[in-house]
Parts: C-alpha cells; sequence; structure tokens
C-alpha cells in the first residue's frame, strides 16, 4: 500500500505550474518591499514568502500573534531559554519582582526602603551596612579565593560613627584602647618587670618551678576581671544592650516581679550561644583561652599580640564542634536536671526539694526457687557415647554368679540398645538391690563395661553405614536419588558406556575410580584378597600396588616404578602392561558388584543424566559408596552439539564463519511456553505455520538436510542421543575466503545462496506486489473512468491471483522439473511473444493514461480523448488477443491482464473455478508468509520495483521468472 | 617459588561489599566494583585510588579492561552492559537486551566484542565496533543463570548454575557441553590454555582438561555453598587459589591438589581474587568492603 506509487511508471518530468508560482511570489516580494513600507506598523501584517496570510486560530491572535507573528519585541527581548543537560543542571531560579522591573522602577521602588542618612548615622550602621553591600557586589564581580562573604571585621565603614568622632576629638587614636592613662602606664610597668623575670628564669628552670603558681593566680585574677572591661584594641563593635528578642508585647516584663529569673534566662541564652556567636562576630579578634603555653600573665596585664600562641591552629573547631554536639545530644529533662544541679542554691528563695514526686520504679528481680539448679540435663542420647570407651575395656571373665552375669549381659543389651538414661533408671531404681551393684562400680561392673561396649559395637556395626550414609544425606537437600530411596523406589540402572565412545570411557572409568580414590584415600594395601592378581609373586603384588597407587594418586605424572629398578626396560613394560590390564579387571569387577549394566535398551538413560525411578520391584542394596561412585562417574560428562555463530559474531572474532553458505537453522521451538506465545501473536504463528509448511516446499536435497537437521534439534531436546552426530565441516572455503566483506553482503550473499528461501520469499513478494499492482490499477481505471466491477472486487480477484498462480505454475515447470517442461513448454512458448507484445503495449498505454492524467489536472483541456483513446486501444487489444489464443495461454493471458486492468477479465472467473485447490494454495501461500521474511520482502520490493521499473518492456518475462519460482513451489506441495 | 601470603597494602573506599576485583592486562592496576554501584580503579602496588567510575543503577557485578586498559565494561543488577571510556570516565555505550541481572562481562582479544551472561541463562555477544545496541548473539542453550564467561580467540565458554561449563566454538561451529553436575559458580582458564578451573557450590574446585572434558584434580577445604566466588590459578599454573566463605585464602598444588596454605585474609567472604599476570602477587576482595593487595 505504501508503494502505490512505487508501481507506477513515471517518463519524463511532471510539468510545473509556473505561472501561478510565480504570480503569487511576485506578489508577495512586492508587497514585502513598497506596500508594507507606507503601512503603519500596527497595520502590517506578516505574510510568508508566497504572500499568504499566517492564522493563528482565532482565539490565539487571528491573523498577528505576538510581536508581528514573532516572539520577540520591539526592544529585542528574546525569551529565557531553558536548557538543563546531565552535565550541566539548570538550577531552579528564584525569581524576584526585581527581575521583572525596569531600571527607573527599581529606583523607585528602592526610595521605599527606609535607611538612616548618614548625617543622622550615630551607630555607623547604615554607612557599615552600605560598605557591606559594596564589598558584596565587588566580590561578585571578582571572585576571590576565600569563599563566603567577607567578615565584618575586613569591611569598614566609609564614614565614621558620631561617637568614634567624639572620641577622637577627645584624644583617642585608632588602634588604641580606651582606658584610663593610669592603668596603661602601670600596666606599662608591669610588663617591663614581667619580661625582666622571664628574661631571668629561662636561665634557671628551677626558679621558674617555684615562681609558677603565683603566675596561675594571677591569670586566674585576669579571668575574674568584670568582662565588660574592653580589652580589645582595635575598633569596638558596638552592640545595641538589649535587643527585643522575644515575642511579648512592648513594655511587657515576664519577670517583673521575679528578677532572678530574668538573670538566670540570660545567663543561660549566653551561656548557648557563647562560643559560635563569639567566634562569628570577631574572626579576628583574639581569643582569651589562647595563650602560649607555659606562662602566666599578670593580674593586670592584658593579652597582646605577644603572648599569643602563634603555633596554635587558627581555629578551635574541635571545640566548637563538642559543644554544639553535647548541647544537641542532650535530652531537655537532662539538660534541666543538670542545670538544677549546677546552680543549686543560686536561686535565692529556693531551696532544692528533699523529696520529689518523680520516682523510677524498680521491679525486684523474680525469686529464684530454692530447688533450681542452673543446669539443663538434656534426657540421655539413645546411643550411648561410646568416646570414652575410646580404649575398649579388657576381657575380664565373667561373674561367677550365672544369674548376674546374666542379668549384666541382659541389661548391657539393653542400655546399648534404648540408651544411657536407661542405665541411670536402672541404678536408680536398684539402689537398694545388691544385685544391681554392677551398675554403680560393684561387684562385676568390669564385665558390664564390657559387654556393654561390646554391645555398642554390635550395634554400631549394624547401623553404622546407615548412619553414614543417611545423616550427611538429610542434612543436605533432598534429591532425586534420596527421595526415591526414601520411598522404595529402585534407581534405573545405569550403564558405564561412555557417551562417545568406548575409548572415552575407559578413560572416564580410570578417571572416576581415580577421584574416588583421591576422596576415600583408601590405601591399597588392604585390598581384598580377590583383587591381588600376584599373589603368588610378592614382590610383584607390591609394585602392582605402588603401580595402583602411583596412577591414582598422581593422575597427571607417570612416574616409573622404583622398585623395579633393577628390572629391564623391556620386563618393566610388559609388567605394566600386565599391570594395566590387571587394574582393568579390577575395576571392572567393581562395577560388576555395584551394578550389573542392564540391556542396551536401558542405556541412555544414564547418558541423559536423568534418573528415573520405578516403584516396587526387587531392591538392590547398594552402599553409599558406590552410590557415590556412581554420581562421580557421571559427571563430568562431555556432550558435543551444533552451534551455529552469527556471521557478525564470526567477523568481529578474526573468523571465517563455519556454516557459511549453509542455510539458516529451522526455528526451534525451545518449549511449550515459547509456543504458547507464538500463538497468541498473529504474526508468529503465521511465522510458525510457514515454518512447518516450509520444510515441506523445501527442495528433496534440501529436504534431506532439513530432516537431518529436525532429527538432530529433536535429539538435542530430548537429549537422548548417545552418538555425536556428523556433521560436515564447512567446505564453502572458497567462498568464505573470496565472498565481499561487508556484513550485509554476506548477509545477501547468504540468502542468495540459500535459493529455496530465497523463492519462497519471492513469492510472498510477488503475491503481495500482486495484490498492491492490482488496487492500484483498480483505483487508475476509477480515475481514468472505465469500468470497474464494483461488487465482488476481492473474491474475483483472488481466482484471478489463483488462476495466475496455476499458470505461472505450469509455466514454472518448465525451468525446474524437466517432466514437467515437456508438456507445457510448447504453449508457453506460443504464448510468451504474445504476451511480451501485451507487456508493450499496456506498458505505453499506462504511461500515456499517466501524463494524460496529470495535464488534466493542471489544465482541463485536453481531457476526454486521450482516455477513449486509451479504452479502445486497449479493447481492442484485447479482444484480438482473445481471439488468437490457445485456451490455456488466453488464459494465462487473461490473468496476466487482469493484473493491470482488471476489470477487463471480468470472464476469467469462469476458467479459474475450475481449480479450487490452487486458488486455496496460493491463499494459504500468501497466509505463510513469514514475518521473517517480512524485513527482507521490503527490501525485495523495493528492488523488485527498480528492476520494473528498469525493464518495464520486458516485464512479462521478469514475471515469467517469478512465475517459474512460484510453480516449482507447487510442484513440491503436489509431490508432498 | 612463594605464594603472596604478606599482605601489602588494603585498597578501602568501596562502601559495602567488593564483588569483583580484577587485575588489568599488565598488572599495574587493578579495577574493583561491588555493591555500591561504583567502579573503581586503583594502583594496588602503591595503595592508591585513582578513578572512580559511576553509573551503575545497582550493584556492579563484574568488570574487564581491555588489553589496551582505554576501554572498560562493566555489568551488574541494572541488567546493563556499560561500556566506558576508562580516562574520561564516561560510558560510551550502554547494552541493554538482558532479562535479569548480568553477572559477568568479558572484552573479546581485540575488545572488539563484549559477551555478557546473565541470570536470563544466556549469554549475550555486543558489538563495540558498530552502533548498534542489538546482541550480535544470544546464546540461550544454559538452562539456569549463567554466571561466569570466558573469552578465548575462538571461544566463548561460560559457566552455568546447571552445573555446565559450556564451550562455544566459533571456528568449527560447535558448542561443548561439559556436565559437572554441580552449579558452576566461576570459570577461570590456566595460562596455557589447557584446562578450565570451575568453583563449584559443593564447595570443591574442579579442574578440567578442555581437549577431552576430562576432570583432572579436586581441590577440597574451602567453603562455598550460596555465594559467588572467584577462583584463579597462579601466574605459573603451579597453584590452584581461590577465596572461602568463611575470610580465607587458600592455595592447592595444582597437580596433587594438596592445600599448600590457608589464612585469613578478610573478616568477611572473600569474593574475588586475582592473580597477577607475570609477579607474585594477588589481590583479595570481600564482602567487608575492602580489597588487599597480597606479595611475597
Amino acid at each position: 500500500m505504501e508503494s502505490d506509487e512505487e508501481d507506477y511508471v513515471f517518463f519524463g518530468t511532471p510539468i510545473e505550474r509556473e505561472e501561478e508560482i510565480s504570480s503569487r511570489k511576485k506578489k508577495a516580494v512586492a508587497e514585502a518591499s513598497g506596500h508594507l513600507r507606507t503601512l503603519p506598523s500596527w497595520k502590517q501584517e506578516v505574510r510568508d514568502e508566497e504572500g499568504r496570510r499566517r492564522f493563528h486560530g482565532a482565539f490565539t491572535g487571528g491573523f498577528s500573534a505576538g510581536y508581528y507573528n514573532t516572539v520577540g519585541s520591539k526592544e529585542g527581548w528574546a525569551p529565557q531559554s531553558f536548557t538543563s543537560s546531565r552535565k550541566n543542571r539548570a538550577e531552579a531560579k528564584k525569581q524576584s519582582i526585581l527581575n521583572f522591573l525596569d531600571e527607573d522602577e527599581k529606583e523607585e521602588l528602592e526610595g521605599r526602603f527606609l535607611g538612616t542618612s548618614s548625617q543622622f548615622d550615630t551607630f555607623g550602621f547604615t554607612s557599615a551596612e552600605i560598605a557591606r553591600k559594596q564589598a558584596e557586589k565587588e566580590q561578585q564581580q571578582r571572585p576571590s579565593i576565600i569563599p563566603g562573604p567577607a567578615p565584618d571585621e575586613i569591611v569598614l565603614p566609609a564614614t565614621e560613627s558620631v561617637g568614634v568622632k567624639l572620641l577622637l576629638k577627645m584624644g583617642w587614636r585608632h588602634g588604641r584602647s580606651i582606658k584610663d592613662s593610669i592603668a596603661n602606664t602601670l600596666h606599662d610597668a608591669r610588663r617591663e618587670a614581667r619580661r625582666a623575670f622571664l628574661a631571668f628564669s629561662s636561665d634557671d628552670p628551677k626558679v621558674q618551678l617555684t615562681d609558677s603558681e603565683p603566675i596561675k593566680g594571677d591569670r586566674e585574677n585576669v579571668f575574674d576581671q568584670p568582662a565588660n572591661d574592653v580589652q580589645s584594641s582595635k575598633s569596638t563593635p558596638v552592640y545595641v544592650l538589649n535587643p527585643k528578642q522575644d515575642l511579648y508585647g512592648l513594655g511587657f516584663d515576664p519577670y517583673k516581679n521575679a528578677p532572678e529569673f530574668r538573670e538566670k534566662k540570660r545567663s543561660r541564652v549566653s551561656g548557648e550561644r557563647g562560643p559560635g556567636y563569639n567566634r562569628k562576630d570577631s574572626l579576628f579578634g583574639f581569643k582569651s583561652g589562647k595563650i602560649g603555653p607555659g606562662f602566666g600573665i599578670g593580674a593586670l596585664e592584658e593579652l597582646d599580640a605577644e603572648d599569643e600562641d602563634v603555633y596554635a591552629t587558627g581555629y578551635e573547631f574541635e571545640e566548637t564542634y563538642l559543644e554544639e554536639d553535647e548541647e544537641s545530644s542532650n535530652l531537655s529533662l537532662e539538660n534541666k536536671k543538670k542545670l538544677d544541679k549546677k546552680h543549686e542554691g543560686a536561686l535565692p528563695g529556693f531551696r532544692v526539694a528533699s523529696n520529689s514526686d518523680y520516682r523510677m520504679d524498680r521491679f525486684e528481680a523474680p525469686v529464684i526457687p530454692k530447688d533450681f539448679l542452673p543446669h539443663h540435663t538434656f534426657p540421655g542420647p539413645l546411643e550411648i557415647d561410646c568416646k570414652h570407651y575410646d580404649v575398649p575395656p579388657q576381657e575380664v571373665p565373667p561373674p561367677e554368679d550365672g544369674t548376674l552375669k546374666l542379668l549384666i549381659e541382659g541389661v548391657a543389651s539393653l542400655v546399648a540398645r534404648s540408651g544411657k538414661k536407661f542405665e541411670d533408671l536402672y541404678r536408680e531404681k536398684n539402689k537398694s538391690n545388691p544385685l544391681f551393684n554392677f551398675l554403680s562400680g560393684g561387684i562385676g561392673h568390669d564385665y558390664y563395661a564390657r559387654k556393654l561396649w561390646e554391645a555398642c559395637q554390635k550395634r554400631s556395626d549394624q547401623t553404622g553405614e546407615h548412619l553414614d550414609g543417611k545423616v550427611p544425606a538429610s542434612v543436605q537437600r533432598l534429591t532425586a536419588e534420596s527421595r526415591g530411596k526414601i520411598l522404595g523406589e529402585k534407581p534405573l540402572e545405569k550403564s558405564f558406556q561412555g557417551p562417545s565412545s568406548s575409548v572415552s570411557s575407559k578413560d572416564i572409568h580410570r578417571q572416576l575410580n581415580l577421584s574416588d580414590t583421591f576422596t576415600k584415600s583408601a590405601s591399597f594395601s588392604d585390598l581384598p584378597e580377590v583383587e591381588k592378581p600376584f599373589k603368588d609373586d610378592p614382590a610383584k603384588q607390591e609394585r602392582f600396588e605402588q603401580f595402583l597407587k602411583q596412577k591414582y594418586e598422581g593422575g597427571l605424572r607417570s612416574i616409573s616404578s622404583s622398585l623395579a629398578s633393577n628390572m629391564s626396560e623391556a620386563a618393566r613394560a610388559r609388567e605394566r602392561l600386565d599391570f594395566e590390564a590387571a587394574a582393568e579387571a579390577m575395576e571392572k569387577g567393581n562395577w560388576g558388584k555395584g551394578s550389573k549394566p542392564s540391556a542396551p535398551s536401558l542405556l541412555d538413560f544414564s547418558t541423559a543424566g536423568v534418573l528415573q525411578f520405578t516403584s516396587g520391584g526387587p531392591e538392590l542394596k547398594k552402599d553409599p559408596q558406590t552410590e557415590d561412585f556412581m554420581a562421580k562417574k557421571m559427571y563430568p560428562k562431555r556432550e558435543e552439539f551444533q552451534w551455529r555463530p552469527s556471521p557478525l559474531l564470526c567477523k568481529r572474532f578474526d573468523l571465517i564463519d563455519p556454516y557459511m553458505g549453509k542455510p539458516p537453522p529451522a526455528p526451534r521451538i525451545r518449549s511449550k511456553m515459547d509456543s504458547f506465545i507464538f500463538t497468541s501473536d498473529f504474526v508468529k504463528a503465521s511465522k510458525t505455520d510457514e515454518a512447518a509448511t516450509g520444510k515441506k516446499i523445501l527442495s528433496p536435497l534440501q529436504q534431506s538436510e532439513n530432516q537431518n537437521s529436525t532429527k538432530d534439534s529433536a535429539e538435542h531436546v530430548t537429549e537422548v542421543e548417545v552418538e555425536v552426530e556428523n556433521v560436515e565441516r564447512p567446505v564453502d572455503l572458497y567462498k568464505a575466503i573470496f565472498s565481499d566483506d561487508s556484513d550485509e553482503e554476506v548477509e545477501d550473499s547468504n540468502f542468495n545462496r540459500v535459493d529455496n528461501q530465497e523463492k519462497k520469499a519471492e513469492i510472498a513478494n510477488t503475491a503481495l506486489s500482486r495484490l498492491i499492482a492490482g488496487d492500484f490499477l483498480e483505483s487508475l481505471g476509477k480515475e481514468l473512468g472505465l469500468e470497474v466491477p464494483p461488487d465482488k472486487p476481492y473474491p474475483a480477484q483472488k481466482s484471478q491471483n489463483s488462476a495466475l498462480e496455476k499458470e505461472t505454475a505450469n509455466a514454472n515447470a518448465r525451468s525446474n522439473s524437466p517432466k514437467v517442461e515437456n508438456i507445457k513448454e510448447t504453449s508457453l512458448n506460443q504464448g510468451l511473444p504474445h504476451l511480451q507484445d501485451i507487456a508493450q503495449e499496456v506498458g505505453s498505454s499506462k504511461s500515456e493514461t499517466i501524463h494524460g492524467n496529470m495535464r488534466e489536472s493542471s489544465s482541463s483541456k485536453t481531457k476526454g480523448t486521450s482516455m477513449d483513446d486509451n479504452s479502445k486501444l486497449n479493447g481492442k487489444k484485447d479482444e484480438e488477443d482473445r481471439k488468437s489464443k490457445t485456451p490455456t495461454t488466453r488464459r494465462r493471458d487473461n490473468s496476466d491482464s487482469s493484473r493491470h486492468h482488471r476489470h477487463w477479465s471480468r470472464d476469467s472467473g469462469s476458467d479459474s473455478s475450475s481449480d479450487d485447490r490452487d486458488r486455496y494454495s496460493s491463499r494459504s501461500k500468501r497466509k505463510h508468509k513469514s514475518s521473517r521474511e517480512k524485513s527482507k520482502e521490503s527490501r525485495k520490493h523495493s528492488s523488485n520495483h527498480k528492476h520494473r521499473r528498469r525493464e518495464s518492456r520486458s516485464r512479462s518475462s521478469h514475471y515469467g521468472m517469478e512465475k517459474s519460482r512460484s510453480d516449482t513451489k507447487r510442484e513440491k506441495k503436489r509431490k508432498d | 617459588m612463594s605464594l603472596p601470603r604478606k599482605e601489602a597494602s588494603v585498597l578501602k573506599g568501596h562502601e559495602g561489599a567488593v564483588l569483583a576485583a580484577r587485575f588489568n592486562n599488565d598488572g599495574n592496576y587493578c579495577l574493583s566494583c561491588g555493591k555500591d554501584r561504583t567502579i573503581r580503579l586503583w594502583n594496588p602496588h602503591r595503595g592508591i585510588h585513582v578513578k572512580t567510575y559511576k553509573a551503575h543503577g545497582r550493584e556492579v557485578r563484574d568488570v574487564h579492561v581491555t588489553t589496551d586498559n582505554s576501554k572498560l565494561c562493566s555489568c551488574g543488577g541494572d541488567r546493563q552492559i556499560f561500556y566506558w571510556d576508562v580516562a574520561t570516565g564516561r560510558v560510551i555505550r550502554k547494552f541493554r537486551g538482558h532479562d535479569g541481572e548480568v553477572n559477568a562481562v568479558k572484552f573479546s582479544e581485540y575488545a572488539s566484542v563484549v559477551v555478557s551472561a546473565g541470570y536470563d541463562q544466556s549469554l549475550r555477544a555486543w558489538d563495540c565496533r558498530s552502533h548498534s545496541t542489538e546482541p550480535i548473539q544470544i546464546i540461550d542453550s544454559f538452562s539456569d543463570s549463567v554466571m561466569s564467561v570466558l573469552l578465548t580467540k575462538t571461544e566463548i565458554i561460560g559457566g552455568s548454575v546447571d552445573g555446565t561449563v559450556r564451550t562455544f566454538d566459533i571456528r568449527i561451529g560447535r558448542e561443548i557441553y561439559d556436565d559437572l553436575g554441580q552449579p558452576v559458580n566461576c570459570i577461570s582458564m590456566s595460562n596455557d590454555g589447557n584446562c578450565i578451573l570451575a568453583s563449584c557450590l559443593d564447595s570443591k574446585l574442579r579442574l578440567l582438561d578442555r581437549s577431552t572434558g576430562e576432570l583432572l584434580q579436586e581441590y577440597k577445604g574451602h567453603t562455598c555453598k550460596s555465594y559467588k566466588l572467584d577462583c584463579c590459578l597462579t601466574n605459573t599454573d603451579a597453584h590452584v587459589t581461590g577465596g572461602s566463605e568463611d575470610g580465607f585464602i587458600y592455595f592447592w598444588d595444582l597437580v596433587d591438589a594438596s592445600l599448600v596454605s590457608s589464612f585469613r585474609a578478610h573478616t568477611s567472604v572473600v569474593t574475588s581474587v586475582s592473580y597477577h599476570p607475570k609477579d607474585d602477587c594477588m589481590i583479595t576482595a570481600s564482602v567487608d568492603g575492602t580489597i588487599r593487595v597480597w606479595k611475597t
């Protein structure tokens, strides 16, 4: 359908309607140049390059939207574009009103903010603010190394406050502290004294030690000094004394009648804020805590630059962190408690209550009954642990008393059977009974111990293999085998036939036996008597054992026996052969014991690794060892399958595709689930369908191959194949080397070689193209005013198609099967020239009609005549043809022409009705077009068109080819 | 010849379990990936963290680097294979298509193909040369999760939980199927290319002869029951080494399977071991989040 136009053949280039286009353009140009200039801007209209007004919709601006149909503005405003990429995320922009205001508006707005004029700036706030803003602005312009806003200390107000001015007038200078001069002089004197002292003490450390105490005291004094004393000599930040920080009304004092609380609150607040705030406010202010270690300061001295510890880190992050952490982590209750404790008695008029209402409820520990023993005794184990009988008690003669002996034996066996607790029970019960004295160390105790041990041994011998086998098994996962064992099923007998050949199986046997010995580390010295093939010659037997050991142990190495070093090389070789044979015989003997190979019909199960259990049947007693051994024997096992690497993969691995030139494998249905999915999907269902039928259609050679492959796949699925199937090695080496290199080409060539697949695809293509052509021609006929059968378009078409199909089939037999060729060739040869003629005629007439059609639409003058001519011409031709043809060729001709003008061949329905079967087959064929082919088909399709365009004159021959292909297909079907 | 038993350095940085650690081709660098969704590039000899590659949406299970050290591929729980540029740390391509987590990934010899092994029972080959994001081939003959993949010049070898080690020979177009009977965790090849060492979930390492499929040896002693633990051969093929779920590393003699050495390397499961291609040096990665470098 999409290739309606492609199916049509165009000759020459269509005539463009120049005059129309050019006139409109001229008009547009004229309007743009002269006309518009004269109009005022609000009357101008925007037109496109062809002079049409652009309509934006009735509610979206009519003919003009935006600024002259642009998104710009007179000032050239460009909208902000939002761009955000993964690497460069757009930030969420905060819009403020200032973003949308013009400069003058901003100024206007600025006027509304309140600020102190510089005249009345007593405390220098406003100027400080201005300076800060200035600094911020500068920083934004030139970002400095130190991030963040500049500290207040750096930014100094440009103007000085009135206070500063006053101070300056009073004689204060910048960089001096505000203090009375007496203190200053005193301080200086002290300072000198201290320096002298330090100089002295550095000579004599002992003196320093003794003098350290008063210094400390001095330091305390320093801290005791009132805090409001101005210590810093730099310009002092000014604080408003009592900033209002609460939410009470103005003038309301909650502490009016309780001034103590005010104090308390203030101290708490300042305590909370203390460290963090101070540091922040005075970044460069000296901290009182950071005096250089080792030296004190005199009473009236103040901290100076010299006293600073130069080597200390500038910031005490640790300290602040700790404090903050403490604050945040403390519970409020605790906090309060602590405060209470700290300030005990701090509040005048308050006393700490002697007893509080709050009391912790503590519960007494439960009373332990007196007779409780903190030991839990488990009920005695069923089996007497024979561990303390590691050394078996020596044989003791039974006591003389016959009854006592019997009793002892009985008790021993009972205890052995039912557990240690019985012994305890007996002992408890028969404490007073002298007969049972042997239990508690009386007469016959030794004998009892011996008997008990014997009984235990006996028991463990009985249950030993049981326990050995079963305990770990139950711990492990329940496997099919163990389940079978539990249910009393007997596993199907496994054969030891190797999967591939007897040689490899032998290898595996040895291998497995080998691995068994690895795990068991069985010593071969205690080989059973049967397995000592050389027992008459002890030396040889020894060598044999050595040989076995080496063989199993080494596995990988081959060390010549060192024992038989005195033997000749030949003798050694002979002996070795002997040993090999003996070992093999031994192995065989082993397996014979384990399980006999059963009938060969059952052989496959073992190789497939499937253990099937049949319930009932005589149960074969198997010891776990052989089980284990069998499991080992099964693994590892090797199988080989065919596997098809994709051509591209081979190319990427720089290898030659081993399957180059081989047909693609039949799509295999992997599981029921998959096929289920297929059927749910229509297309896919058809695909599987196609796959099924496709196999039938294949040529005999192909078929046989295919059968092989299907057999193979079947074998894969059921995993019953015993022998590795032989697959021929790729022989297309020549092709592989000299074929084209690019991937698609490889693929293509692949498909070209795969003739049958190709044919199928083409048949599908032709069917489709025929359909398309039919539709198109119908519509064309309608346009030309020709008669079109309106009522039953599809059945007619189908019948025609089927007729065609049959025809093509007949025609085709020629090329592929020589038998059919003989029959049909003559008629075909007769028909062929005619066909070609017709094709030419039709082609030319069609091209004519196309021209006519175009002319008709552009200038409606040449209507009618050409069309009439066409119809007349065609009709005449048709009649002529019909007369001059044999029945077969006529039919063929009918169908052929019907493809192009369907209305001609209304009568052909009667012809085609004779072969219903063919119709069906053609339909089914069409349906069976696989989805796999579809992709290729489209490509093919286009190539077909190209082809047709190129040689539209010899189209009939082209169709003939296609027909021949479809024919082979049909032939195959018949055979089936 | 001595075994790397001394801890040379500890590479810390992963937050959470490290799932794989791999030397690069010449052994100068190593790559690790883990549950923290990152891939890290280290210089293990100097103990330096070089680079972190972040883009994965879930844990990264395996990583591999080309022989020329220019590209990385990685895979993980997000079902994608990422193809990275080493220098810039950017993802060049993502290959989607696996229907489950991707367990392992490897480059082919000339870094033209990436082959990935997935929980969806398939091996997929992806093309690095073209811009196609479709797999070149899907090998779905496995019947359970494919845990590990190996590539030779002509073969793709996969180990699966279905107990098989399957060798797909591209040159002759055959699939060779070796059933071990036990879930295979990890496969690694001997340096001479003749044997495959498979770590099985029954706490055994099995050495297979590649040409015949024979079981040459079994190595026991470690614990491997529920984790995907790596195993490898030493650079001289003299020993077999592997991690254990109790944090130990084990060394066995290749030929007689005797336990040569075992020592506690990590506090938790040793997920991955990688042996230096030339020197006696080994890196181990663990669930405890560290990678340790061992030298003689």
